[in-house]
């Protein structure tokens, strides 16, 4: 049961991506026949999540081969949080381009290559093989970019991908660095394994895989691409970069920092929290001195990244589901977010508000629950500093939250602006609801994040 | 051995990097290219063993070149391929419009084209709202 879900939670993407690029994605019933795939792909990684909650982790190895020479899939807690959220995300983005009309024939297949991607790179316990499924959401993500061939969009696409592409290649390089020391490329016994080799060698190791993931997700001193990539883009795209392709980088650290290369995070722990300080100030102050709203979300991102780096770098059990809660947060106030940005009529307003709130914590919102892991984690971690950090942080998230809130909504609409389609904004506020229904009833989203957090914890 | 590859690798990797800071796009494709390269060289080199091909049944006591690095490489090279492909078709695209492959122009033909917006020529782009100062700054930071 478990390793069907498993298989068809990676296959299901995969083909409908494959056979979409065939059709012509302008159609509606193309439009609908990707969100009902899509739909089904969702259906898989949610079934899977829950039997991974209920009896532990799931694993298989494809092509019948036997353990060891063949590749495995393995999903555990960890791995189906994030692809539970990214797929879930993906999917409402979609839905929401279809209703407001596709523009572009290869825009459904796009979308479902990234979810093929996401979903397998969250679902793989080979490191190779993670890089193969990260390089396929990566080259989707390069094309999503220039999606509606503006000027401005194709020139950010380029730009996402040069940059993008150079995080690859370092982490590729780390990959086989990895294999040459380890002589697996299995995660697990590579976890094992990594314990045993030379300090020296493996610390180089562990800062190229650094780099690459924080290349990924954005944080301070790698962020410089973000805000003019996010800008160019249109929003559902964005809301899909923002939402879902940056758990790549939440996740790669988790993994490979937490997982596989746990005594080499712990050397690093200093640089770690500095430069998740760095972004949380950073991203803050930049999105509060910007007046475009998509470049303060893009500005907001940065700073949220350092969240999800401050709780890594406090780490234990604490840390860990910290960071895994409010990775998830994120992703939902990220896509409602941009969603909302993008959508115009009455109630979009309400939606932005909650997506808001919740970036800035203020209970019922779901960000209410991810801010008070990080501050039990750093209350845990003993850290004044850190727990000062957190609030300072809050504060400055309300004063940018707000000032777009007042500046796009509060003023009358410009010249000519029509309303979205009431589905569009139907859509929105459902996706409102949810992060509400997540702040209002969170014990699931802890649930999730404690047994993430547990298989860090309790690895080898 | 050893050390010669990890010069050519640090070669073909530098020069990939010099490439990438040129303002001509053409370049930047290219240099993305030698990177990619550099990354494929370093994983035979991280793995490249003699021996007997890796094929059943195995010839007894023989040693087997290990299959798995050829495999990666094989894979990375498909990969960094078929994205160079990408990368140049953005470059034609934005070559189309500018008539040009320096980043410069590319800039400057942007700006022009808010200026335009600015005095309200085009109203169609909703996605840069006017006048707002963030555009002219943003184009700062990607340059």
């Amino acid at each position: 049961m478990g390793s069907t879900l498993l298989a068809f939670a990676v296959l299901i993407p995969w083909t409908l991506a494959a056979a979409l690029a065939l059709a012509d994605g302008r159609r509606p019933s193309v439009g609908w026949i990707s969100v009902a795939g899509l739909g089904a792909g969702f259906a898989c990684v949610l079934g899977l999540t829950f039997l991974v909650l209920r009896d532990g982790p799931v694993e298989m190895v494809a092509g019948g081969w036997p353990e060891g020479v063949g590749i495995t899939l393995r999903a555990d807690a960890l791995g189906v949080a994030f692809a539970a959220v990214s797929v879930g995300v993906i999917l409402v983005s979609l839905v929401y381009e279809v209703l407001d009309g596709v523009r572009s024939r290869t825009f459904p297949a796009l979308v479902a290559f990234m979810a093929a991607g996401l979903s397998g790179l969250f679902l793989t316990g080979d490191a190779f093989n993670f890089y193969v499924f990260f390089e396929i959401s990566m080259t989707s993500a390069y094309a999503l970019t220039g999606y509606r061939e503006k000027d401005f969009q194709v020139r950010a696409a380029f730009i996402f991908a040069v940059i993008n592409l150079l995080g690859s290649v370092i982490f590729l390089i780390g990959v086989a660095a990895l294999y040459h020391v380890t002589g697996t490329l299995d995660m697990e016994t590579m976890a094992e394994r990594a314990g045993r080799v030379q300090p020296s060698s493996i610390i180089s190791i562990a800062v190229a895989v650094f780099v690459a993931f924080s290349l990924k997700l954005g944080l301070f001193p790698f962020h410089f691409w973000l805000p003019a990539v996010y800008v160019g883009s249109h929003p559902p795209v964005a809301a899909i970069l923002s939402g879902a392709l940056a758990n790549i980088g939440g996740y790669g650290l988790l993994r490979f920092g937490a997982d596989v290369l746990p005594r080499e995070l712990e050397l690093g722990t200093a640089a770690v929290l500095i430069l998740g300080t760095a972004s949380i100030v950073y991203g803050a102050l930049q999105a509060i001195s910007r007046r475009e709203t998509v470049e303060v979300l893009a500005y907001s991102a940065i700073g949220q990244a350092g969240y999800i780096l401050v709780a890594l770098g406090i780490g234990g059990p604490v840390g860990y589901t910290a960071a895994v809660v409010y990775a998830v947060v994120n992703s939902l106030n990220k896509a409602l977010l941009f969603l909302a940005a993008g959508a115009r009529g009455p109630l979009v307003g309400a939606a932005f508000a909650v997506g808001a709130f919740s970036v800035v914590g203020v209970p019922p919102a779901a960000g209410f629950v991810g801010k008070l892991a990080m501050f039990r984690a750093s209350v845990e971690a003993g850290s004044v500093a850190l727990t000062a950090l957190i609030f300072v942080g809050g504060a400055l998230s309300f004063v940018y939250a707000f000032q777009i809130y007042q500046r796009v909504f509060w003023t009358p609409g410009r010249k000519g602006e029509k309303a979205s389609p009431p589905s569009v904004r139907a859509l929105i506020l459902l996706l409102a609801g949810l992060v509400l229904a997540a702040g209002l009833w969170p014990e699931p989203l802890l649930a999730l994040g404690e047994a993430a957090a547990g298989v860090l914890v309790s690895g080898p | 051995m050893i050390l010669l590859l990890s010069l050519v690798i640090a070669v073909v990797f530098g020069s990939g990097a010099f490439l990438i800071l040129q303002r001509d796009l053409f370049r930047v494709v290219v240099g993305i290219v030698l990177i990619s390269n550099a990354a494929n060289l370093f994983i035979m080199a991280a793995g490249l063993t003699r021996g007997a091909p890796p094929i059943y049944p195995l010839p007894d006591g023989a040693t087997v070149a290990d299959p798995l690095v050829q495999a990666m490489a094989l894979t990375a090279i498909v990969i960094s391929s078929s994205v160079a492909a990408l990368l140049l078709s953005l470059v034609y695209r934005l070559y189309l419009a500018h008539d040009s492959v320096d980043i410069e122009d590319v800039s400057a033909a942007e700006v022009r084209e808010a200026e335009a917006l600015e005095r309200g020529e085009d109203p169609g782009r909703e996605e840069m709202p006017k006048g707002a100062p963030g555009d002219v700054e943003l184009r700062e930071d990607t340059r």
